[in-house]
C-alpha cells in the first residue's frame, strides 16, 4: 500500500471533491430564490445545522495552523481549543434564539439585515456589511492559498502533474468550490458541510489514535519529552505566556458569537426548539475534530526536540510531516480530504455571506432597495469574489504578502471585536443604541487596521484583536449609556421580551 | 433588574480594560511572550516561568476571573427576566464556581510546579495542563447542559413559541 501512497491520497481528495460537485448539482434544483441561496429558506434540520455550525468554525487553520502553533509555542494554543464548550454555550445563549426569531419576523437573509432590523439603522447595516466584505476577502485569500499550496505539494509527487503551477492549483481547487457555491448557494454549502464535518470527525478521531501510538509511552511520553526540553511549553500557559493565553481564550471564546459565517447558520434551522439539540451536537463534532490540532502538534514538537525528527522548516509543516512519518496512506488520504473539507467548509460560508453583503446589504443601505434579480446577481458576485480572492492569494504568494496580511487581520478577531457587542449583546439589551453600535464597529476596525498597518507589537503578547475587542466593548456600553434611549420598532421590542 | 445587571457587566468590562492597561504598562521580562528556542528554528520556548508571572501573574489571574464572570453574566442577560428563577441563578452560580475552581487549579498547580520542579500526571498531561484540557471543557459542558436540559424552562418555553407565533401573525397583518 505504501508504494501507492500518493495515488491513494490523490484518490481520496478526488473522491471528496466529486462528492462536493454532486451535492452542488443536487442543490441547484432546490435553490429557487435569494432566500434559498442565502439562508436555505430556514428549512434545515438539527443534524445538518449542527454539522454546518462546527464545520464552519474549524477552518484550514485548525488543520494546518493549529498543529503548527502547538509545535511553535506549545500548550499556549490549547486555549483556543479548550474554550470551545464555553464558546458554543455562550454563543447559543446570546444569539441562537433571537437571530432565528428576527430572521423569520423580518425575513432577514444576512447579519447586516439583522443589524438593520435591530437598530433601525442603515448606517449600522452599511458598516457591518463593509466589515464582512473586507473580512471575507482576507479569509478567502488565505484559505484559497492554503488549499492551493497543499494541492501543489500533493500533485508534485505524482508523475502526471509533477510540474503543475500554483496558478493551476488555484484554478483547480477554486473551481470545485465556486461550482457548488454558485449552483446550490447555501443549500450546497450546508450539505457539503455535512460531508465535510463527517470527514473531519473521522480524521480527528483516527489521528488521535495514531498520535497515541507514535511513542511507546503514548501521549504521556510525548509530554514528558516536551516538559524536559522547556517546561513552560508543556505547562498551561505554554511558551507564549499567560497574557497571550488568556487573550486567546477571550478572543476565540467570547468572539465566536460574533463570527458572521457561524451565526448565519443559526438563522437556518426549521424549528426554534431544535437549538437545544444543535448546541451539544455542534460541540461534539468540534471536539472530536479538534483532537487532531492538539495531538499532531504535541507529537511533532516531542519528535523534534527528542531528536526523532528533523526540525521543521516552518511550523505549518507539522501536519504534513506527521502524516508522512506516522500515518498509513489510507489515513493520510482521509486527513488530506479532511483538510480540504475544513478549508472549503469555511470558504463556502464566506463566499455566501460576502455575496449577501455585496448584492443584498450594501445596495439596501445606500439606495434603500435591493438589486433586481438577487439570485442571478448572487451567483455572479460569488464568482467575482472568488476570482478577486484568488487574485489576492496569488499576488500575496508571488509579489507582496502585505495586502493579504492586512485583509487577513480582518479575520476572527476583527469580527469578534466589531460584531460581538453589536450583535450578541445588542440582541439581548434594549438600551443598546445605534451610536454605541457604530462606535464599537468603527473602533474595532480602526484599531485592527492601525496595529496591522503600523506593525505595532504590544507588550506581553497582547494582540491587536484583544485590545480592539476590549475597547469596542467599553465604547459600546459607554456610548449607549451616554446617548438617549432608543425607541425600538414594536415588533423588535416584543421579540426581545420573549 | 436588567439595568443593574448591565451596569455590573459594564463594570466588569471596565475592570478588564483597566487590568489590560496595567499589564500593558508593566515592565516585561525578555521572555514575556516567549523567546526563540535555543537550538530549533521556528520554535519558541517559555524560559523562566516564575520571572514572567512575578510581574503580571496576579493581574492576569484577575483578568481571566473577570472574563469568566462576564461570560456567566451575559448568559443570565440572555434569559428572559421572568425565567431567571432562583434555580436558574443557582445553576449559573454553580457553573461560575466550577469555572473558577478549574482556573484556580490551573494557576495554582502551575505555581506548585514552578516552586518544586515536580508535577503529577493525569491522562497523559502534567497536572496543571490536565486541569486546563479536561477541566475547561468540563466546565463549559455545564453551560451546555443548562442550555439543553433547561431549554424549555429557561430559553424557550412552549408558551414563548405561542407568543412568537402571535407576534408573527400580528406583524404580517400590520404589513398587509
Amino acid at each position: 500500500m505504501e508504494a501507492y501512497r500518493q495515488e491513494i491520497i490523490l484518490g481520496a481528495i478526488v473522491l471528496y471533491m466529486a462528492l462536493c460537485v454532486t451535492i452542488g448539482l443536487w442543490s441547484m434544483g432546490r435553490t429557487r430564490n435569494a432566500g434559498d441561496f442565502f439562508i436555505a429558506g430556514r428549512s434545515l434540520g438539527p443534524i445538518v445545522v449542527s454539522l454546518a455550525v462546527f464545520a464552519s468554525t474549524l477552518s484550514g487553520f485548525g488543520f494546518v495552523g493549529g498543529p503548527g502553533l502547538v509545535y511553535s509555542v506549545g500548550v499556549s494554543s490549547f486555549w483556543m481549543v479548550v474554550i470551545s464548550a464555553t464558546a458554543f454555550g455562550l454563543g447559543f445563549f446570546l444569539v441562537a434564539k433571537r437571530i432565528r426569531m428576527i430572521a423569520e419576523l423580518r425575513g432577514c437573509m444576512s447579519i447586516p439585515d439583522v443589524i438593520a432590523a435591530r437598530y433601525g439603522s442603515e448606517l449600522a447595516r452599511l458598516l457591518v456589511a463593509i466589515t464582512i466584505v473586507l473580512g471575507v476577502l482576507g479569509y478567502l485569500a488565505t484559505q484559497i492559498l492554503a488549499m492551493s499550496v497543499v494541492m501543489q505539494a500533493i500533485l508534485a509527487d505524482t508523475e502526471m502533474f509533477a510540474d503543475i503551477s500554483l496558478l493551476g492549483c488555484v484554478v483547480l481547487s477554486s473551481t470545485v468550490l465556486v461550482f457548488y457555491c454558485v449552483t446550490g448557494g447555501v443549500i450546497a454549502s450546508v450539505y457539503t458541510d455535512v460531508l465535510q464535518g463527517l470527514v473531519m470527525m473521522v480524521a480527528g478521531f483516527l489521528i488521535l489514535i495514531t498520535a497515541m501510538q507514535a511513542f511507546d509511552g503514548g501521549l504521556r511520553e510525548a509530554s514528558e519529552i516536551v516538559l524536559a526540553d522547556d517546561s513552560e511549553s508543556m505547562m498551561p500557559f505554554g511558551a507564549a505566556g499567560i497574557v497571550t493565553s488568556v487573550g486567546w481564550f477571550f478572543v476565540f471564546g467570547i468572539g465566536l458569537a460574533g463570527q458572521p459565517h457561524i451565526v448565519t447558520k443559526m438563522m437556518m434551522n426549521k424549528k426554534l426548539a431544535d437549538n437545544r439539540a444543535v448546541l451539544p451536537l455542534s460541540l461534539l463534532g468540534y471536539i472530536v475534530s479538534a483532537l487532531l490540532w492538539i495531538s499532531i502538534g504535541l507529537v511533532m514538537r516531542a519528535a523534534v526536540v527528542g531528536g526523532g525528527a528533523e526540525p521543521l522548516a516552518q511550523p505549518d509543516d507539522a501536519a504534513s510531516t506527521f502524516l508522512a512519518m506516522f500515518a498509513n496512506p489510507l489515513l493520510a488520504g482521509i486527513v488530506f480530504a479532511a483538510l480540504f473539507a475544513a478549508i472549503m467548509s469555511t470558504s463556502d460560508a464566506f463566499l455566501n455571506i460576502g455575496a449577501a453583503a455585496i448584492i443584498h446589504d450594501i445596495p439596501r443601505a445606500l439606495r434603500n432597495r435591493p438589486v433586481n434579480n438577487e439570485l442571478f446577481w448572487a451567483r455572479v458576485v460569488t464568482v467575482i469574489l472568488a476570482v478577486v480572492a484568488a487574485g489576492f492569494a496569488l499576488f500575496s504568494y508571488y509579489r507582496d504578502a502585505t495586502l493579504v496580511a492586512l485583509l487577513g487581520a480582518f479575520g476572527w478577531s476583527t469580527f469578534a471585536a466589531s460584531l460581538f457587542p453589536v450583535l450578541a449583546i445588542g440582541l439581548n439589551w434594549k438600551r443598546a443604541t445605534t451610536a454605541g453600535a457604530v462606535a464599537a464597529v468603527t473602533s474595532a476596525l480602526l484599531i485592527n487596521f492601525v496595529v496591522q498597518l503600523a506593525g505595532i507589537t504590544l507588550p506581553w503578547g497582547i494582540s491587536g484583536g484583544l485590545a480592539a475587542f476590549v475597547t469596542s466593548l467599553v465604547l459600546f456600553f459607554a456610548v449607549s449609556f451616554a446617548t438617549p434611549q432608543p425607541k425600538l420598532a414594536w415588533d423588535i421590542d416584543r421579540m426581545m421580551d420573549i | 433588574m436588567d439595568r443593574t445587571l448591565v451596569a455590573v457587566i459594564f463594570a466588569v468590562v471596565l475592570a478588564m480594560a483597566a487590568l489590560l492597561l496595567l499589564i500593558g504598562f508593566a515592565e516585561a521580562p525578555a521572555n514575556a511572550a516567549g523567546v526563540s528556542h535555543a537550538e530549533i528554528a521556528a520554535m519558541q520556548a517559555g524560559g523562566d516561568g516564575a520571572a514572567r508571572l512575578e510581574t503580571v501573574g496576579g493581574y492576569a489571574f484577575a483578568f481571566h476571573s473577570l472574563l469568566l464572570l462576564f461570560t456567566i453574566l451575559l448568559c443570565v442577560l440572555s434569559v428572559n427576566r421572568a425565567k431567571r428563577t432562583s434555580v436558574f441563578l443557582g445553576w449559573m452560580a454553580l457553573t461560575f464556581a466550577v469555572n473558577m475552581l478549574v482556573w484556580r487549579q490551573i494557576y495554582w498547580q502551575h505555581q506548585v510546579f514552578l516552586e518544586s520542579g515536580e508535577t503529577g500526571w493525569l491522562l497523559g498531561f502534567p497536572t496543571a495542563t490536565a486541569w486546563q484540557i479536561y477541566g475547561i471543557w468540563f466546565a463549559g459542558v455545564l453551560l451546555i447542559a443548562v442550555y439543553s436540559a433547561g431549554f424549555r424552562r429557561y430559553v424557550l418555553s412552549e408558551e414563548d413559541e405561542r407568543r412568537f407565533e402571535e407576534l408573527l401573525q400580528e406583524f404580517r397583518e400590520s404589513r398587509e
